[in-house]
């Protein structure tokens, strides 16, 4: 009796649960005045939104039936936001992603294809490469927007210090430098790394990797036991057996700050590998001292031919869920905000927002547009790198296998395993995270 | 000398019972809310995360879309590595916080509250300071100290000659400094606890044990200590449920990291959740973290209540 009980009662709630789960309104695609709404998800600081919010009310006025609602949420939110709320009624019409991000939301239905005019303006406005990225089960999936890449950061205060000319350009020079800028009575390391943070621990790693002719993926299987990167990572032991790395002054935060960059900052680092993103970061904790940074293509490792930075990018994506019309105006909209019409100087607003953070556009004419800002020596650098870049292998599954990696990169770098037991972990974990998401 | 266990005198507790069926009318009405806000937020919630915990669920799409699972995200743990590295590493952490928070609470609050000293208030609501602050804001305090070279704590220790401890940056260490920041944070809500129980127990005890010539650490041993029994379960179990509950610090300071050395299960569960979209193997984490907690709880209300 007391069995049977507790069955009813169980299967009632579970009937409960799912009447709350059906619960919820149809969406508000429609206002009270008739216009279609639409919501903007991003994760920009306060800054951006409110160009942002400027952008929309130029974009409203020209298009009275639209109303456009901006959500900004922290970084680290975001992805969590996107799955709370992305096939709720009341989710985002269009979400700021991380392609990494893309092949699950595209699994999902969270990532529309876009419309024929849209997927052209795409292909015939961004380069190739990134067109690519955005292209998931042969259609265009969004607008690119930010691009970030990997490009060796220097303190050239240091290096004039220690009467060395020039950063390095092959991995044997890497080392010596290195050697020569460590003095452990200063607290100085001559090469960063930086660990508690996937990215950050992956990026800098796979552009050796991808530079000395290696990379993480073979479509979708793992390369981590190959020649190349058993090398790259042998180069990390050698750098922390050398003394240049110092693992303690590795770390990095939730907010990614933490002592990686402070010792940066503080010139007790002469050289780590970062992305230009960081710019903003740097000039505002170095003040003057930003002068002496200098950038540098990744050194070539002996298996390499030719530096080439890990890059990845940014999109902006429309919400499938979302009702017809708003889907319709979501594409109007951002072909607007990523049109030459929207912003200054033949830059489309979505260009201008961006450079307002440092951050490098990808719009071809946004970088035509911004070619003065562009061309200052740290952006510069990067931009010449741009084209050889080599883009993070955008998988599903990506952002569990970037950890795994990271573990094990970190286990070697805190000298708890040898590279090639490392990577032969990495390689299976790898793998089966692979395989698993391929199910 | 000898000085006998006296039980507690018993409370006065209310010794009305239920009468016929119009009484347990009245009490089942009385008692509905509870028992309804409880099965809303606690019941629904667990057997919600069982159900999910044997599906597949990304979270992007409806819950109706889950895809059936069986027992295979328990599978997966069960040969996780990483899984079973948190879980080593929760449990270093539960029993380093236990073992260095209730020894130091029941320290603190005999000093709080047998010397007649005055500022004895000012000092308790001190330490309770600490556990009001919210987490957040204080883990990036500590997060400062802790900074390797650079850092208060390391340049104080470099005055000593001590260098290199590395605090949140070393893998060796990384778990013990979130130890000593946890303790530090509760052990002032311990303490309090702790001072509450003391006021518990009867004068008469100690007067009669003076009398028979008993000392300070005698009447600690043989009447505070065992007299704080229920105080002192009460502690432990709230401890270990807390340190296991622990998030934000590790969310903020370390990420899991350096090489996975404070990976516990809480902010496994997160990430497998949130970034991995893995919701069902996150929930498989959860439910048996839960039954983990269950069988611990039971354990040692039962160790306690042999003792007594």
């Amino acid at each position: 009796m007391v069995g049977l009980n507790r069955g009813r009662w169980m299967v009632s709630a579970l009937a409960a649960l799912t009447m709350l789960a059906a619960c919820g309104s149809d969406g508000a695609e429609s206002g009270e005045d008739g216009n279609v709404q639409i919501s903007f998800l991003t994760h920009w600081g306060p800054d951006q939104v409110t160009m942002l919010n400027e952008a929309v009310e130029a974009f409203e006025e020209e298009n009275p039936d639209i109303s456009v609602e901006v959500r900004a949420v922290p970084f680290a939110n975001l992805l969590s936001t996107l799955r709370t709320q992305g096939s709720s009624p009341n989710g985002p019409t269009m979400a700021s992603v991380y392609d990494l991000w893309l092949p699950e939301l595209v699994r999902d239905g969270l990532a529309a294809p876009a419309p024929d005019a849209v997927a052209d303006e795409v292909t015939s406005g961004w380069p190739e490469n990134l067109v690519d990225v955005i292209t998931v089960d042969d259609a265009v999936r969004g607008f690119p927007n930010e691009v970030n890449l990997y490009a060796l950061n220097y303190n050239k205060a240091l290096f004039d210090e220690a009467g060395i000319d020039a950063p390095p350009t092959t991995w044997d020079e890497l080392r010596d430098t290195a050697e020569q800028l460590t003095d452990p009575e200063k607290g100085q390391q001559g090469f960063g790394v930086i660990t508690s943070w996937p990215a950050g621990s992956v990026h800098p790693w796979l552009s050796l990797v991808a530079s000395n002719g290696g990379q993480l993926l073979d479509g979708n299987t793992a390369q981590l036991e190959a020649g190349p990167v058993l090398e790259t990572t042998q180069l990390y032991a050698d750098l922390v057996a050398d003394g240049s790395t110092v693992p303690e002054m590795s770390t990095a935060n939730a907010n990614t700050t933490g002592p990686y960059l402070d010792n940066f900052v503080n010139g007790k680092t002469a050289m780590i590998i970062m992305a230009n993103w960081w710019k903003g970061s740097l000039s505002e904790a170095m003040g003057d001292r930003f002068d002496d940074v200098g950038v540098a293509p990744i050194p070539v490792g002996p298996s390499g031919s030719e530096p080439t930075g890990v890059s990845y990018s940014w999109l902006t994506v429309v919400n499938e869920q979302a009702q017809p019309a708003q889907q319709e105006a979501a594409w109007k909209f951002l072909s607007w905000l990523n049109g030459e019409s929207s912003g200054e100087d033949g830059s489309s607003a979505m260009g201008d927002i961006l450079m307002s953070m440092g951050i490098l556009p990808s719009r071809t004419g946004d970088l035509d547009a911004h070619a003065d800002d562009l061309s200052d020596p740290f952006l510069s650098a990067y931009v010449d790198q741009l084209p050889a870049a080599t883009p993070f292998p955008i998988v599903l599954g990506g952002e569990e296998l970037t950890v795994s990696v990271q573990q094990q990169l970190e286990n070697v770098i805190f000298g708890s395993s040898d590279p090639e037991t490392a990577m032969g972990q990495a390689q299976s974990e790898a793998q089966a995270i692979l395989d698993k998401s391929g199910e | 000398m000898t000085i006998t266990r006296q039980a507690a005198p018993a409370a006065p507790v209310a010794t009305a019972k239920l009468g016929g069926p119009s009484d347990r009318k009245w009490a089942a009405i009385f008692v509905s809310p509870a028992v309804l806000i409880m099965t809303a937020f606690m019941l629904v919630p667990i057997l919600l995360t069982l159900w999910i915990s044997l599906h597949e669920w990304s979270m992007l799409t409806p819950i109706g879309d889950m895809t059936w699972r069986g027992l295979g995200n328990y599978a997966d743990l069960i040969g996780d590595p990483a899984f079973r590295g948190s879980m080593r590493n929760t449990i270093v952490y539960v029993l380093l916080v236990v073992a260095l928070t209730v020894p130091l609470a029941v320290l603190l609050g005999l000093l709080l509250y047998f010397p007649r000293v005055g500022g004895k208030g000012a000092v308790r609501t001190a330490l309770f300071a600490t556990y009001v602050i919210p987490t957040v804001a204080i883990a990036m305090v500590w997060g400062a100290l802790y900074a390797p070279t650079y850092g208060p704590f390391d340049q104080i220790l470099g005055w000593f000659g001590i260098s290199g401890v590395g605090w949140l940056s070393s893998p060796s260490t990384a778990l013990i400094s979130l130890v000593i920041f946890h303790v530090w944070q509760m052990v002032g809500y311990y303490t309090v606890l702790v001072v509450a129980g003391l006021t518990q127990i009867p004068g008469d005890l100690y007067e009669v044990a003076r009398v028979d010539g008993a000392g300070f650490w005698r009447q600690t041993v043989s009447i505070t200590l065992p007299m704080l029994g229920r105080t002192m379960t009460f502690i432990v179990l709230v401890a270990v449920v807390n340190a296991v509950q622990v998030f934000d610090p590790i969310y903020i300071l370390t990420q899991g990291g350096p090489a996975g050395s404070t990976d516990i299960v809480s902010f496994s569960i997160q990430r497998a959740a949130f970034q991995y979209g893995l919701a069902g193997q996150a929930s498989a984490m959860a439910f048996s973290l839960f039954i983990v907690m269950i069988a611990v709880v039971a354990a040692i209300m039962a160790a306690m209540r042999r003792r007594r």
